[in-house]
């Protein structure tokens, strides 16, 4: 990989290392962690021990740790420290209660210690395989538990040489809004908010871009005269403001460009919502409802199982579809291949042609957001 | 003297370093990502499960190998000679049962156009181009591609029309006549299949909380 890098930056072994072993911080066998002299660091400690070092410095004992602890052995306030008391106290009665009873059913008991487990699960970005497995596991079983419906979840990483792009052709998009439908029920979204992923914008031919004159809401028959239509969506960039922003580290970027949510760590806050200089993102005001037979079964963590009232939500490139090799639901859909998606690092695939040969644009380059959501015309 | 030049270089340095490491990004841009990382892909990842229900055919056009569904299959009457025992002109008669009522040729207009620029009167079963040469129904791409051109170009790369089943590889895609009605090929106007009246409400109750 190195061999690629177009200029000079310092490689202190961020790269080699994959995961630090051991129990301690610092990645020594033996010796405190804490305790390292001034003078040792300058001098004496290879590049990566000194990078050890000035992260435990800076974060120390933080990124070590995992479920429990990230939620209670941190920092905070009294009031939001008595909120997480309270809430797992109550889980926790719940589960002590049910599980001592003699009189509820086992169903009830299970039902408790899966929502006790779930409680002081970690951070899905930092779960092992394993871990990532079992709170899927939970869920499915949790999903049956409550409504006798079995729904397959899956946990999916993402695949090695792959980097998700999408193009989308201004001349080729005539506002039919098949995209949004399926969309709408490919992910879950909440009927009753009528909560769409995808705004399909209808402007006037020759005036350009001029999203504050677009027309969002058009009802009409399509393709009206004189106008155009394209569409706006989560466009994965590949340095999502969004991301930077986060202050509980609830939204990521996976290594095969998809900015997801981990809604289980999500605590609503939007700041997201207001880095986002596409209205990428959406807030659930209410909690979302499908009805049972509407709802899809194929789900994955990071996209489309059913979220909460207050976390955010957006398009993740149908994350359940497309690392099965299959298209996202809007391209499926759309009526006039309109929209392309594929691997950027293929040469051989055709959103590499496009970008090869077309005439491409992005949307606010100036910002340096590098969204993976080229728009192209005939 | 020299110690405190030293010290300086030292600290300086280390504020650079410190600096540099702050991302894990090695690439400026995405699109020195895409050139620097790019290859092709044999990964774990196949459309070959998806495509296993539809019969496809390997076409090579150019540069461009890829495949196309078949499509003499899909037509409910083919092969057309079961029907098409006499030419043309003689079936045409009062007394003939009038088996292509529906179809209306609404494709260029009738001076550039009529039957018989692409149906080959005396072989029904193959197409034919403007120089009278044959063409397969499957590869009903070749005859289309005689005008459109630049369309054509867009397909074989895969900026125009759109793929069977997934992204990954191999490579499927619909040829024109998947999409668009050979005689009347532009796409209707019509109703959007659902339109959004929440989205101006959505952003002012985000705006009052």
């Amino acid at each position: 990989m190195s061999d690629n890098k177009k200029w000079y930056s310092l490689d202190l072994g961020l790269n080699n290392k994959k995961e630090s072993s051991g129990s301690c911080g610092c990645g020594k066998s033996e010796g405190s962690c804490s305790s390292t002299p001034k003078e040792q660091v300058e001098e004496e400690l290879s590049p990566e021990e000194f990078y050890e070092a000035a992260i435990n410095a800076s974060i120390g004992e933080e990124r070590h740790r995992d479920g429990f602890e990230q939620v209670f052995d941190v920092k905070m306030d009294r009031r939001s420290a008595f909120k997480k008391l309270t809430a797992s106290l109550l889980i926790g009665a719940g589960a002590v209660t049910t599980s001592c009873s003699v009189t509820t059913g086992s169903d009830t008991k299970e039902k408790a210690q899966i929502d006790w487990e779930e409680q002081f699960k970690g951070n899905y970005k930092l779960m092992t395989d394993e871990e990532k497995q079992g709170t899927i596991n939970r869920l499915m079983r949790s999903y049956e538990l409550r409504t006798d419906k079995k729904i397959n979840m899956t946990a999916e990483n993402a695949a090695e040489d792959v980097l998700f792009g999408y193009a989308f052709n201004i001349s080729k998009c005539q506002g039919y809004m098949n995209c949004v439908s399926a969309c709408v029920e490919e992910n879950n979204q909440d009927r009753n908010s009528e909560m769409q992923y995808i705004r399909i914008h209808e402007m006037k031919d020759g005036e350009g871009f001029k999203f504050d004159k677009a027309d969002d809401n058009y009802y009409h028959e399509v393709p009206a005269e004189g106008h155009f239509y394209m569409g706006t969506q989560c466009f994965h960039c590949d340095n999502p403001p969004c991301v930077e922003v986060c202050p509980v580290q609830a939204t990521w970027k996976e290594e095969d460009g998809l900015v997801v949510i981990d809604y289980d760590w999500c605590v609503g806050c939007r700041y997201c919502m207001a880095a986002c200089p596409y209205d990428g993102r959406r807030f659930n005001w209410s909690k979302p409802e499908v009805p049972e037979p509407e709802v899809n079964k194929n789900q994955h963590y990071l996209g489309n199982r059913m979220r909460k009232k207050g976390v955010m939500e957006k398009c993740t490139f149908c994350v359940q579809r497309t690392r099965k090799g299959k298209n996202p639901a809007c391209v499926e859909a759309c009526p006039t291949g309109a929209r392309i998606f594929g691997n950027l690092l293929d040469p051989d695939s055709t959103i590499r042609w496009v970008l090869e040969n077309k005439k491409v644009f992005r949307l606010k380059e100036d910002l340096g957001t590098e969204p993976k959501f080229w728009y192209f015309m005939d | 003297m020299k110690n405190r030049t030293l010290i300086y270089f030292v600290v300086v340095l280390l504020g650079v370093s410190l600096f540099s490491c702050k991302g894990e990004e090695e690439y400026h841009s995405i699109s020195d990502k895409i050139e620097g990382e790019s290859k092709p892909y044999h990964g774990a990842l196949t459309s070959e499960q998806l495509l296993a229900d539809t019969e496809l055919i390997e076409i090579t056009e150019g540069e461009h190998t890829f495949l196309i569904p078949e499509r003499k299959g899909q037509i409910k009457s083919f092969a057309c000679i079961e029907c098409h025992s006499k030419p043309v002109s003689q079936m045409m008669g009062k007394d003939a049962p009038k088996a292509h009522w529906d179809i209306k040729v609404n494709h260029a207009n009738s001076d550039a156009m009529n039957c018989a620029t692409c149906h080959n009167g005396e072989d029904m079963n193959q197409l034919n181009t403007l120089t009278g040469k044959n063409i397969d129904f499957n590869l009903s791409y070749k005859l289309c591609s005689q005008c459109h051109s630049s369309q054509f170009e867009d397909w074989k790369g895969g900026a125009h029309g759109k793929k069977v089943a997934g992204w990954a590889p191999p490579r499927a895609s619909n040829t024109c006549v998947n999409c668009h009605n050979p005689h009347s090929p532009s796409f209707e106007k019509r109703w959007p299949v659902q339109f959004n009246t929440k989205t101006a409400i959505e952003r002012n109750e985000g705006l009052g909380h």
